[in-house]
C-alpha cells in the first residue's frame, strides 16, 4: 500500500511527465490505437490464411459426388409441395423423403411461450442421422439447412434444402464415415436451431419458461462441426461464408479456411461480408476496400446478433459457418451449378470426417479483411489496449492530482491537518456509485414492469417498451436537476476516477468476450471521457457547458436510437426526411424490444451488459457534470 | 534302414494310442445370416469346441481341438469363466434386435477366477496381459483403475462348483470386469483369432474371415467365450466349452441391387467344410420372406426348419457344407424379386440410449434412458462404472418416469478413488410398462496431470457403456443362445422362462479441460527443463568451491594400494 499512497510518491520524474502532458498523452494514445486498427487493414499487416490443422486434409480426397440431378428432383417436388401448403413446413415430405433414404429420422417439438404476451408459438424440427459405420456414434457433424415458408419474408432457401436431401441420399451410400451426420431441417429461423440445440445438450440458454425445447428422441454423440446451408437460387454464381456468431463468437479460423479454400476450388466465387476479394492498383484504394470489410465484421460482430443459423452452435463448442449462396441477377447463360455446390459440401464434410480432434490448432478470436488474410488477437488488441491505456492514464494523473494536491495542503498546514474538510467523503462517494449501480440493474430489470403497465393502458409491447424507456432516458436526465446537489470538487474527482477505471475495466473485460463491441465502445466513449469538464462550476466557460451538454447524446438509449436512424438513413436515403425519420422510430421501436427478447431466449448480453454497466458509468459522469462542484 | 524303421514305428505307436483313447471332444462351425428388417443382413459366425474333461493343471498341457495357446493362459490364472469381445461400432438394439452376443463397442473383457484364487488383482494383471500379447489388443491397459466386480449383473453362466452345496454363494469378488472403449478393433486382432481355430482359415467357415471384407461392416465384434459345462444331464461330468464368434452387420442399402450373396459378403465362396469339425452348417433366417419381400436362395436349402421360441417364430433354411461343397466351391445368393423395400420392424420390448447433456469443459450430466415397450413392467439391473477422472455424486441420481420418479428396488455404489479405482453403481429397476425411463447423474470433468493425457488429446475421453441386464419375457428379436446350449442348433425352438439380455449402450466422447498442447506450450516445457538441467551445475558451481581434500585410507586399503603401486610400476619401467 506505501507504493499507492506515499505521497512522495507524486514526486517521481515520470509522473511528473504524466501530469504535465497528461492530454496530449491521453489524445495520442487514442489517436494511436485508431491508426493501429486503420494499419490492420493494409496487406503488409495481415497475414495470409493457412491450415493449422494437418487432419483436416483439404482437397485430397476424390469427390464422387454429382448432386445435380437429384436436387433437382428433389427441388421440382419441394417446391410443389410447398405450394400445396404455403405456410408451414412440408413435415411429413421431409420426414418421408429421408426416411425413404433409409436414415433415422426424428422430429423435434418446441414451443416458444412469448416473454411479454401470454402467446404460444410452436414449431418442429426433422431431422435425420446417418450412423458413420467406421464408429460407435461417439461423433457427429451437423448439416443445417432453415426452412422458409414461401412467404417469408427473407430469401428462399428450398434449393439448400434440396441439396442437403441430395448430399444425405449420397452419404448414405458411403463406407467411410467416420462420424455421424445429423441432416436437420429447422423451423421458424433461429428460434427452431437453438430449441434444438437446448433439447440436444438438455439445458436452457436463456430464460427459463420462455423457449421451452422439450427433449429429443435420437442423438448422435457429441458433435464436431455444423455446416449451415442458406443456398437462395439453382444458380449460384458466388458464395459468402458467415462466421459471426451470437455474442461475437466466431468459429475456429481452421474451418472458415476451409469452407474459403473449398468453394475457390470449385470455381465459384467466394465473398466475406458479400465483398468479393478485389485487388486495385492503387494502394489507397486497396486498403480503402480492405477496411471496409473490415469495418462490416467489426460492426456485425458487435451487435452480437448472429449472422445465420451458425451463430447459435458457437456456444455449444460446436464449430459453425453458414454457407450462403447468390445469384447473380444478370447472368442467365449457365444451367446451374449444383454438380459444384454439391461437391463444395462433399469435400467440405469430407475434411471435416478426416479429424481426430476437436477444432482446436487455428485461432478463435481474429478479425477478417477478406477472405484469404486474416488479422490476430495478438495484433489487433494492441489497438483497443492503446485507447484503454489512455483512460488509465487519465485517472491516474487525476488520482495524482488530488494525492499533490492534498499533500502541498499538507505542508501549508499540518496544524489544521485535523480540520473536517481535509480528505474524501466516503459516504457520498460510495452512495453515488451504488445508486448508479442500483439504477442500471434497475432498468435492466425493468421491461416486464413497463409491459404489465402498458398493458393495463392497452399499450403494445413494442410501444410500452420504447415510451417507458424515453420516461427513463428523460428521468435520467433531468435526475440531476431536481436535486441540484453541492459537492465538493475532490469527491466529484475520485468519483471520477473511479468511473473512469470501472470504464477501462469494462472495456477490457468485454473486449475478451466481443472484441468489436468494446472497440467501437472504446472508439465513442474515450475521447469524451478525456474532455469531459470536471471542474468547480466558477471556471465553467459557455464551451464546458457545451461539452457537458453534449454527454446527453451518449446515453446508452440515445446512442443506439442514434445509430438506429443512421443506419435507416444509409439504407433509404431516397426517401424524405420525414419517411426516413418515422422509419427509423419504428426500427428504434423494434430494436429495443428484439434486443431485450434475444437476451431471454438466446442469452445474447448486448443488452444486459450495456445497461447494467455503460448506463451507471454514463450516469456517474451524467451526475458529476451537473452538480455543483465547489 | 533303421533310420527309416523308427519314424514309422513311432508313428504307427501314436496311431494306435490315438484309437485306443480318442479324444473326447468336438468341433462345430456354423454361420447363421440374418436379414433385419433395416436393410441390413446379421451374419454371425459360431466355432464351438467341446472338450469333455475336467479343467485341472494336467489337462491342458495337452490338447486336441482346444487351442493351446488360450489352454495355458486360462489353467495358469485359473479362469472359471471368460468373456472377451473386440467390437467395433454400435449395436442398434433398436433397429436390429438382438444379437448373439452383447458387446459394448471397443475392447471388452469378463472373467470368473476360480474360487481358490488369493490374489484376484495379481490374476486380473497377468490374465488381461496375456491376453493382451494373444490378440494384439491393448488389454495390457487393464487395471484396476477401470476394472469392478459388479454384484448383481454378472452371474457364472456355467458350472461353478460350490463349497457344501450353497447356492447363493456367489462371490463377486472373484469377478472382473473392464472395458476399454478407445480400442480400434482391426486385422490384427482377427490373425490370431482364426488361429485359434482348428482349421485355421484355411478349411471351412472361417476361410470366409477375410479382414479386406469384415472390416468394411457397418457393425463387426470378435469374442472369446469360455466356460464350464455339464457333459450329462445330471452333472456328474463336466465340459470345457469355448465358443468363438465373430458378428457382423452388412448394409445391403449401399449397393444398387438389394441382393446378396456369400460373394459378395465374403469376397469368395465355399470350398470345404472344415475336416476336423463334426458339424458345419449355414442357416439363413427366412422368416422375413412373407408378402413384403419376396426374395429366393439359391442354391434351395438342403433343409428347412420352423422354430418357434417365446412367441416367435422363425423359419430357418439349412445348408450342410459337406453335401454341397462336394461339386467344388459354392456359393448362396439371396435374390429379391422386388425393388428395394424395407422389412417391418417389429421394435425390440427393451433397449437404451445414453448421453451427456451440459456444454463446457467443466460439469455435465450423465443421462441413460431406457425404454420399455412391453405391455407388463420389467424387472432391469443397471451398471454403470464411471471412470474416476470423472467423478459423479451419488445425490444427485435421479430416476424418473416421465413425471414420476422411481425407486430402486436395491441398490450398490462404490465411490471411486482418483487413479485407482472407477464409480461403480447398480441399481435394480422395476420399468413401469410401456415406458421411458430417465436416469441421470451429474458429474464433474476433472483436470489431468499432463501426462495422463492420451496422444490427440482434444479428441476427448472415452466412457465405457452402461450395461442394462433384463430377463425378457419374450423372445421377439431375440437370438442369443440358451444357457444350457453351445452351438446355434440349440437355439432353435428352445423356449424357456426368460431370456437373458445384457445391453450395452453408447460409448460416450467427453472433453475434459485439455491444456493447450501446442507449440509454444511444447516449447515451454522443453526451456524449463533446459533451465531446469542448467541450473543445477551453474548453481553448484556458482555456489561451492572446489576444494582438494587428502584421501584417508584405513590400514586395508593402504596396502591394497601400496600393493597396486608396486605392481603397477615395474610394468611401467619395462615400457
Amino acid at each position: 500500500m506505501g507504493l499507492l499512497t506515499d505521497p512522495r510518491a507524486g514526486s517521481g520524474k515520470i509522473i511528473k511527465f504524466l501530469l504535465k502532458w497528461e492530454r496530449p498523452l491521453c489524445f495520442f494514445l487514442y489517436i494511436s490505437g485508431i491508426v493501429w486498427i486503420l494499419l490492420l487493414a493494409l496487406p503488409i499487416f495481415n497475414d495470409n490464411t493457412y491450415f493449422s490443422e494437418n487432419a483436416l486434409l483439404p482437397g485430397l480426397v476424390t469427390k464422387e459426388s454429382n448432386l445435380e440431378q437429384t436436387t433437382k428432383q428433389y427441388y421440382t417436388h419441394l417446391i410443389n409441395e410447398m405450394k400445396r401448403y404455403p405456410d408451414v413446413m412440408p413435415y411429413a415430405w421431409l420426414a418421408a423423403k429421408l426416411n425413404q433414404l433409409h436414415l433415422d429420422v426424428f422430429t423435434h417439438n418446441f414451443t416458444l411461450i412469448y416473454p411479454f404476451q401470454e402467446q404460444q408459438f410452436t414449431g418442429q424440427n426433422i431431422y435425420g442421422i446417418i450412423r458413420a459405420p467406421r464408429a460407435a456414434s461417439t461423433e457427429a457433424i451437423v448439416v443445417s439447412v432453415p426452412f422458409r415458408p414461401i412467404h417469408s419474408i427473407y430469401l428462399d432457401t428450398a434449393p439448400s434444402i434440396a441439396l442437403l436431401l441430395a448430399f444425405a441420399k449420397f452419404c448414405r451410400k458411403q463406407k467411410y464415415w467416420a462420424k455421424d451426420i445429423i441432416f436437420l431441417i429447422t423451423e421458424h429461423e433461429q428460434l427452431g436451431i437453438q430449441a434444438w440445440l437446448d433439447a440436444y445438450h438438455g439445458v436452457t440458454s436463456g430464460n427459463g419458461g420462455v423457449l421451452i425445447s422439450g427433449d429429443l428422441p435420437g442423438r448422435a454423440g457429441s458433435i464436431q462441426t455444423a455446416i449451415n446451408l442458406e443456398l437462395h437460387s439453382m444458380k449460384i454464381t458466388s458464395i459468402d461464408v458467415k462466421i459471426e456468431g451470437l455474442n461475437g463468437r466466431l468459429p475456429n479460423l481452421d474451418l472458415f479456411n476451409l469452407a474459403q479454400n473449398m468453394i475457390a476450388k470449385e470455381g465459384i466465387r467466394q465473398s466475406f461480408q458479400r465483398r468479393f476479394d478485389v485487388k486495385y492498383k492503387n494502394k489507397f484504394k486497396n486498403w480503402w476496400y480492405h477496411f471496409n470489410t473490415l469495418l462490416m465484421m467489426i460492426t456485425s460482430q458487435a451487435t452480437g446478433i448472429p449472422t445465420g443459423n451458425h451463430g447459435l452452435f458457437h456456444r455449444f463448442g460446436i464449430e459453425a459457418i453458414t454457407l450462403e449462396g447468390f445469384e447473380k441477377p444478370g447472368q442467365q447463360s449457365s444451367d446451374g451449378n449444383f454438380y459444384q455446390v454439391g461437391r463444395i459440401v462433399e469435400s467440405i464434410v469430407r475434411s471435416l470426417n478426416n479429424l481426430l480432434e476437436r477444432f482446436h490448432q487455428s485461432y478463435f478470436f481474429y478479425l477478417l479483411p477478406s477472405t484469404d488474410t486474416y488479422i490476430s488477437i495478438g495484433l489487433y488488441i494492441r489497438s483497443l489496449v492503446l485507447i484503454i491505456g489512455g483512460i488509465f492514464v487519465k485517472a491516474f494523473s487525476m488520482w495524482q492530482r488530488l494525492q499533490v494536491s492534498t499533500s502541498t495542503e499538507d505542508k501549508k498546514n499540518i496544524v489544521v491537518k485535523q480540520s473536517k474538510d481535509d480528505g474524501f467523503d466516503i459516504g457520498i462517494i460510495t452512495s453515488e456509485i451504488l445508486w448508479a449501480h442500483i439504477c442500471g440493474v434497475t432498468i435492466a430489470t425493468s421491461p416486464f414492469a413497463l409491459t404489465y403497465v402498458g398493458k393495463k393502458m392497452d399499450f403494445r409491447t413494442e410501444d410500452s417498451i420504447y415510451f417507458g424507456f424515453v420516461v427513463i432516458t428523460i428521468l435520467t436526465l433531468i435526475w440531476p436537476f431536481y436535486f441540484r446537489r453541492q459537492m465538493k470538487y475532490k469527491n466529484a474527482a475520485l468519483i471520477c476516477v473511479i468511473a473512469l477505471v470501472e470504464l477501462g475495466t469494462v472495456l477490457m473485460c468485454i473486449a475478451m468476450h466481443n472484441f468489436s463491441l468494446a472497440l467501437l465502445a472504446a472508439v465513442i466513449y474515450v475521447p469524451y471521457v478525456f474532455i469531459l469538464p470536471i471542474m468547480p462550476k466558477q471556471n465553467f466557460t459557455k464551451f464546458h457547458r457545451m461539452l457537458s451538454f453534449g454527454w446527453i447524446s451518449l446515453h446508452p438509449f440515445m446512442i443506439a436510437s442514434l445509430i438506429i436512424m443512421c443506419y435507416t438513413y444509409v439504407n433509404f436515403s431516397s426517401d424524405s426526411l420525414p419517411l426516413i425519420l418515422f422509419r427509423g422510430y419504428r426500427a428504434i421501436k423494434q430494436a429495443f424490444v428484439f434486443s431485450i427478447v434475444d437476451s431471454m431466449i438466446y442469452g445474447n448480453w448486448l443488452y444486459n451488459v450495456t445497461i447494467s454497466t455503460m448506463f451507471p458509468i454514463w450516469f456517474l459522469f451524467w451526475n458529476i457534470l451537473c452538480s455543483n462542484i465547489l | 534302414m533303421m533310420h527309416f524303421k523308427i519314424p514309422l514305428l513311432s508313428f504307427i505307436f501314436i496311431t494306435f494310442i490315438k484309437c485306443v483313447s480318442p479324444q473326447n471332444d468336438f468341433f462345430d462351425e456354423e454361420l447363421m445370416l440374418k436379414p433385419l428388417p433395416s436393410n441390413h443382413v446379421y451374419a454371425y459366425f459360431q466355432f464351438t469346441t467341446v472338450w469333455e474333461t475336467t479343467k485341472d493343471v494336467t489337462t491342458f498341457q495337452h490338447s486336441h481341438l482346444f487351442p493351446r495357446g488360450l489352454g495355458e493362459i486360462i489353467s495358469r490364472h485359473n479362469v472359471d469363466e471368460l468373456h472377451l469381445t473386440l467390437t467395433k461400432g454400435l449395436w442398434h438394439y433398436q433397429k436390429w434386435g438382438y444379437p448373439y452376443h452383447d458387446a459394448g463397442p471397443g475392447a471388452e473383457i469378463t472373467t470368473w477366477f476360480h474360487k481358490d484364487v488369493k490374489n484376484v488383482d495379481d490374476e486380473w494383471k497377468g490374465l488381461t496381459n496375456a491376453l493382451a500379447g494373444l490378440f494384439c489388443a491393448s488389454l495390457n491397459f487393464v487395471n484396476p483403475a477401470n476394472s469392478v466386480s459388479p454384484e448383481y449383473t454378472f452371474r457364472p453362466t456355467g458350472v461353478v462348483d460350490r463349497p457344501g452345496g450353497v447356492v447363493d454363494s456367489v462371490n463377486s469378488s472373484h469377478l472382473r470386469y473392464s472395458s476399454l472403449p478407445r480400442e480400434i478393433v482391426c486385422t490384427e486382432n482377427l490373425t490370431p483369432f482364426k488361429k485359434l481355430l482348428p482349421c485355421d482359415s484355411k478349411k471351412g467357415l472361417a476361410t470366409l474371415l477375410n479382414s479386406a471384407y469384415i472390416h468394411n461392416t457397418n457393425y463387426h465384434s470378435i469374442g472369446i467365450h469360455f466356460r464350464v459345462i455339464c457333459s450329462n444331464a445330471i452333472c456328474t461330468k463336466t465340459s470345457l466349452e469355448l465358443r468363438q464368434s465373430v458378428s457382423l452387420i452388412y448394409d445391403t442399402v449401399t449397393d444398387v441391387s438389394q441382393d446378396w450373396s456369400i460373394r459378395k459378403f465374403f469376397g469368395m465362396g465355399i470350398r470345404k467344410a472344415c475336416p476336423l469339425a463334426t458339424l458345419s452348417n449355414i442357416y439363413i433366417d427366412i422368416s422375413s420372406n412373407n408378402t413384403n419381400q419376396i426374395y429366393e436362395l439359391v442354391p434351395s436349402p438342403s433343409a428347412k426348419i420352423v422354430s418357434l421360441r417365446g412367441g416367435q417364430l422363425n423359419e430357418i433354411a439349412v445348408y450342410d457344407i459337406r453335401s454341397h461343397s462336394s461339386k467344388g466351391i459354392f456359393n448362396i445368393q439371396v435374390l429379391y424379386n422386388t425393388t428395394h423395400t424395407a422389412g417391418l420392424n417389429y421394435p425390440s420390448i427393451l433397449y437404451a440410449n445414453r448421453y451427456i447433456i451440459g456444454y463446457g469443459q467443466e460439469r455435465g450430466s450423465l443421462v441413460t434412458k431406457i425404454y420399455n415397450n412391453y405391455w407388463q413392467t420389467l424387472d432391469i439391473i443397471l451398471l454403470e462404472s464411471i471412470p474416476w477422472y470423472l467423478p459423479v455424486y451419488l445425490h444427485s441420481v435421479t430416476i424418473t418416469c416421465g413425471t414420476k420418479n422411481i425407486i430402486p428396488l436395491a441398490q450398490r455404489y462404490l465411490p471411486g478413488k482418483e487413479r485407482k479405482s472407477p464409480y461403480y453403481l447398480e441399481f435394480i429397476l422395476r420399468l413401469p410398462p410401456q415406458s421411458v425411463t430417465k436416469f441421470s447423474i451429474e458429474m464433474d470433468y476433472s483436470f489431468l496431470k499432463w501426462q495422463e493425457y492420451p496422444p490427440d488429446a482434444n479428441h476427448g475421453f472415452y466412457m465405457g457403456p452402461a450395461i442394462i441386464t433384463a430377463l425378457l419375457p419374450i423372445a421377439r428379436n431375440y437370438t442369443a443362445l440358451p444357457l444350457d446350449g453351445s452351438t446355434i442348433t440349440s437355439s432353435f425352438n428352445a423356449s424357456r422362462e426368460g431370456y437373458l439380455v445384457q445391453l450395452r449402450t453408447e460409448s460416450l466422447l467427453i472433453s475434459l479441460p485439455t491444456p493447450d498442447f501446442s507449440m509454444p506450450y511444447n516449447v515451454i516445457c522443453l526451456a524449463c527443463t533446459a533451465v531446469a538441467l542448467a541450473f543445477g551445475p551453474l548453481h553448484n558451481i556458482s555456489t561451492k568451491r572446489l576444494v582438494l581434500k587428502r584421501v584417508e585410507m584405513d590400514w586395508k586399503e593402504k596396502l591394497l594400494s601400496f600393493l597396486m603401486k608396486k605392481i603397477v610400476k615395474p610394468k611401467k619401467k619395462e615400457e
